[in-house]
């Protein structure tokens, strides 16, 4: 990035449209997904778990936008609920992750040696293994719910956070301003997370945004491996599950929710690109 | 690169071609696609419909159950006398070959009784330890001598799991025979087994029926997805396909060039309850939960109004069910007054439901809501089917959604392990009446038709009354076939006429 394009003047922005877009389009389609959740009650048209025998496996109809289920239960109405679920999913999701590897990646890239040492072979261990496989069988421990998955998830995502960080701690430590912040006797924790985090968490925050889209996808994977959200809630994933068998004959149970998590996912990757940009973080 | 992948995608292409005619010509081989493949082909280490089904089309068994399943007809025993006191039967074995070109002796069968009794390896030993003595009298007389009289012996004979055997063939290698059956009494034999994939069978020149079986050969072949192996049948690539979900018939039924099979079963669906578990002990408590439930309504939206409201154990159209027997209405206000009464108003109670089970799961979602009204709280346990079978067992749950097929033609065998056994707690309910047990036990020994009868309604009243469990609904056999199949048909108890089956 050359010297001019880093101006944060308004006319700066003006100029970067192609830089802005994606960022509109990222934040504008979290921002509608969120005033969605927020206003579940009152936008669904139907209560989302209420069965009607009398109105089972209609297709998309003016009453019924994106159809109904085998139960008879409104699908937009689904939908709509299902949104909280999978924001709660995706923020939670990444924000233990988040928090817990951007602390100890700094501590171990900050001491180094063997607090650096130790840190970094659990985190060869976790990586070992194939991330949805070591997901799962923590799940399957703790028992089917999500409040297990948010616990696998932190115990499983952290690492790539962690790694991130104290690559760039390592960078940053033997900057100028680091070594100036030594000699002038600041304490530790002010060196590591007043001077030196500010400069690294740049990366970490771009490759979060692109972290909501697989957590997202793997709360909606192992929902439908029946291991996440529980019947009746709806969910997304859940809801893909539920219509399988319904996929010839009845297509929309399946279509919406799905695309529902395509676009969700879309907004993130979007909003992460665009963010990616505007820190200067090269992926 | 690109053209590469081009060139082999043509090839996959071509191949898949080639593969799909070689379908196509195979005549009178009949290609039928299941959920799994078979697991072994020892019948006495096995108690699983998926081998049982193919067992009768390779083994042969001494008395058959007709195809109405209802009624025993002579099999390899071409007739039989039994004593006065019920205790000595004597079969007078047809004569008849292996495949192998071996008669088939008393002896053979004589040895097949008993190893199904004695080996250590056999799933349904105490089936038959009512045996006391299996003995060739000569090589066409089978003398069965009984420990206690038992109306139900005959029929068990009808299980496939104790078809007749060739001794030779068993005895020269067990696990050999387990794999690849060398001699087969019934109308095929077995002429590969690729694991995993498909059982390939071939008529049986020396059945004793020869002349009744069509077929050249037929290929069960494993298909899991259910959506898959219907497309399958549709397309073309096989000639039938069992197991179709209910939620395809009526689509199945529109396409001009296939069959839709729906053949009675003895599957019925039930909802367990755990008699241990606290408020459950109490019979009141427990026919309110029966009364909370809209079996119509669960059959209108799980099985599309193919199956059919239960209100016996004993299924409808197998032998000794009790048409009239009482039924609970569907009332939930009146439900949760009387729950209210027996001090379970705010009732809370873990279901435990087979992840990946479409069927259990719908079942599972209804419930719950039809229960609220109630005023029960249920929750549901998703668990996998290897886990939920044991803590059905250990007895960790309150409700749970099982169901059952009869293997027999006479009702006590399911009638003693659902009600009068103490072994298996009742399947898994803990249900306990000393009355009921006593009553199971007496209908095991009386020979008299019009008398056992008559106890096995008093068996189906009192059982609905204690409501061990809630029955649910009973529905058929779902199979599909093209329309150039013909008689091809399963009996009741699941076993597929294959030697009648015609292919144009």
């Amino acid at each position: 990035m050359s010297a001019g394009t880093v101006s944060s003047s308004p006319a700066g922005w003006r100029l970067r449209l192609s830089q802005r877009l994606p960022l509109v389009i990222g934040a504008g389609i979290l921002l509608f997904f969120l005033l969605l959740a927020i206003g579940a009650p009152v936008v669904a048209p139907y209560d989302p778990i209420l069965q009607n025998g009398a109105t089972r496996l209609q297709p998309p109809s003016l009453l019924h936008p994106f159809g109904t289920d085998n139960f008879g239960r409104d699908l937009l109405s689904r939908v709509i609920w299902g949104t909280r679920i999978d924001l709660q999913i995706a923020l939670i999701g990444v924000v233990f992750p988040f928090v817990i590897g951007t602390i100890v990646g700094t501590i171990a890239g900050f001491f180094g040696g063997i607090v650096d040492a130790l840190f970094m072979r659990l985190i060869d261990i976790i990586l070992a293994f194939p991330f949805l496989v070591l997901m799962l069988s923590i799940i399957a421990i703790l028992g089917p719910g999500l409040s297990s998955f948010y616990i696998a998830m932190a115990l499983v995502g952290w690492v790539s956070y962690a790694r991130l960080i104290r690559a760039q701690i390592l960078v940053l430590k033997n900057s100028d301003y680091a070594v100036a912040a030594v000699s002038l006797g600041f304490g530790r924790f002010r060196i590591m997370f007043r001077h030196l985090l500010p400069n690294a968490i740049a990366g970490s925050i771009v490759f979060a945004m692109s972290d909501a889209v697989l957590v997202l996808l793997s709360g909606a994977a192992v929902s439908y491996l029946g291991l996440g959200v529980q019947p009746p809630v709806a969910e997304w994933g859940v809801m893909v599950a539920e219509g399988q068998s319904f996929i010839t004959t009845a297509w929309w149970i399946t279509l919406f929710p799905g695309l529902s998590i395509v676009c969700l996912a879309f907004g993130f990757s979007m909003l992460g690109d665009a963010l990616g940009e505007l820190l200067g973080v090269h992926e | 690169m690109t053209k590469r992948w081009n060139n082999i995608g043509r090839a996959a292409f071509a191949a898949a071609l080639i593969l799909s005619a070689s379908y196509a010509e195979a005549a009178g081989i009949l290609t039928i696609g299941r959920r799994e493949d078979s697991t072994t082909f020892d019948p006495i280490k096995s108690a699983q419909n998926v081998d049982n089904w193919v067992f009768s089309n390779v083994f042969e068994v001494l008395v058959r159950v007709d195809k109405t399943g209802t009624k025993l007809e002579p099999g390899l025993a071409e007739s039989w006398t039994v004593s006065d006191d019920g205790l000595t039967y004597t079969f007078k074995i047809r004569d008849a070959k292996f495949s192998d070109g071996s008669p088939i002796t008393a002896e053979d069968a004589a040895f097949s009784l008993l190893r199904i009794r004695d080996h250590e390896g056999s799933l349904w030993s105490d089936s038959y330890k009512i045996v006391e003595t299996a003995e060739a009298a000569d090589p066409k007389t089978l003398v069965v001598k009984l420990k206690t009289p038992s109306a139900p012996f005959l029929s068990t004979l009808a299980l496939p799991n104790v078809s007749v055997l060739s001794k030779k063939a068993v005895e020269a290698g067990e696990d050999a025979f387990a794999e690849l059956p060398t001699a087969s009494s019934g109308a095929f034999t077995v002429k590969e087994w690729r694991r995993g994939d498909r059982v390939i069978l071939e008529k049986n020149p020396n059945f004793w029926q020869a002349d009744r079986v069509k077929l050249d050969g037929v290929e069960w072949i494993s298909v899991p997805d259910d959506n898959t192996r219907m497309l399958n049948v549709q397309a073309g690539q096989l000639d039938a396909a069992i197991f179709v979900p209910f939620s395809r018939v009526e689509e199945l039924k529109k396409d001009p060039n296939l069959t839709v099979h729906i053949d009675t079963s003895t599957r019925e669906d039930h909802l367990l309850i755990n008699h241990e578990h606290g408020m459950l002990a109490k019979k009141e408590v427990r026919q309110a939960l029966d009364m909370a439930i809209d079996k119509k309504a669960i059959v209108d939206t799980v099985t599309f109004g193919i199956g059919t409201v239960a209100n016996s154990y004993i299924p409808k159209g197998s032998l000794y069910h009790h048409d009239a027997n009482y039924q609970y209405p569907y009332d939930p206000e009146k439900a949760k007054a009387m729950l209210a009464e027996a001090g379970a108003s705010d009732l809370t109670l873990n279901y435990i439901v087979n992840a990946g089970n479409e069927v259990d799961e719908q079942i599972a979602v209804q419930l719950q809501q039809q229960f609220a009204k109630a005023g029960v709280t249920v929750n549901l346990q998703k668990v996998d089917p290897s886990q939920s079978w044991d803590m059905l067992v250990a007895g960790d749950y309150d409700i749970s959604v099982m169901y059952w097929t009869n293997d027999i033609l006479d009702p006590d065998q399911k009638t003693t392990f659902v009600l009068g056994h103490d072994t298996n707690m009742n399947y898994m309910t803990r249900y306990n009446s000393d009355k009921v047990k006593q009553l199971v036990a007496a209908a095991r020994l009386e020979l008299d038709p019009a008398k056992r009868e008559a106890m096995y309604v008093d068996i189906q009243k009192t059982a609905k009354d204690d409501v061990h469990w809630v029955d649910l609904y009973y529905s058929p056999y779902l199979n599909v076939s093209r329309k150039n199949i013909e008689n091809f048909y399963q009996n009741p108890l699941g076993r597929f006429f294959l030697e009648d089956t015609v292919k144009n």
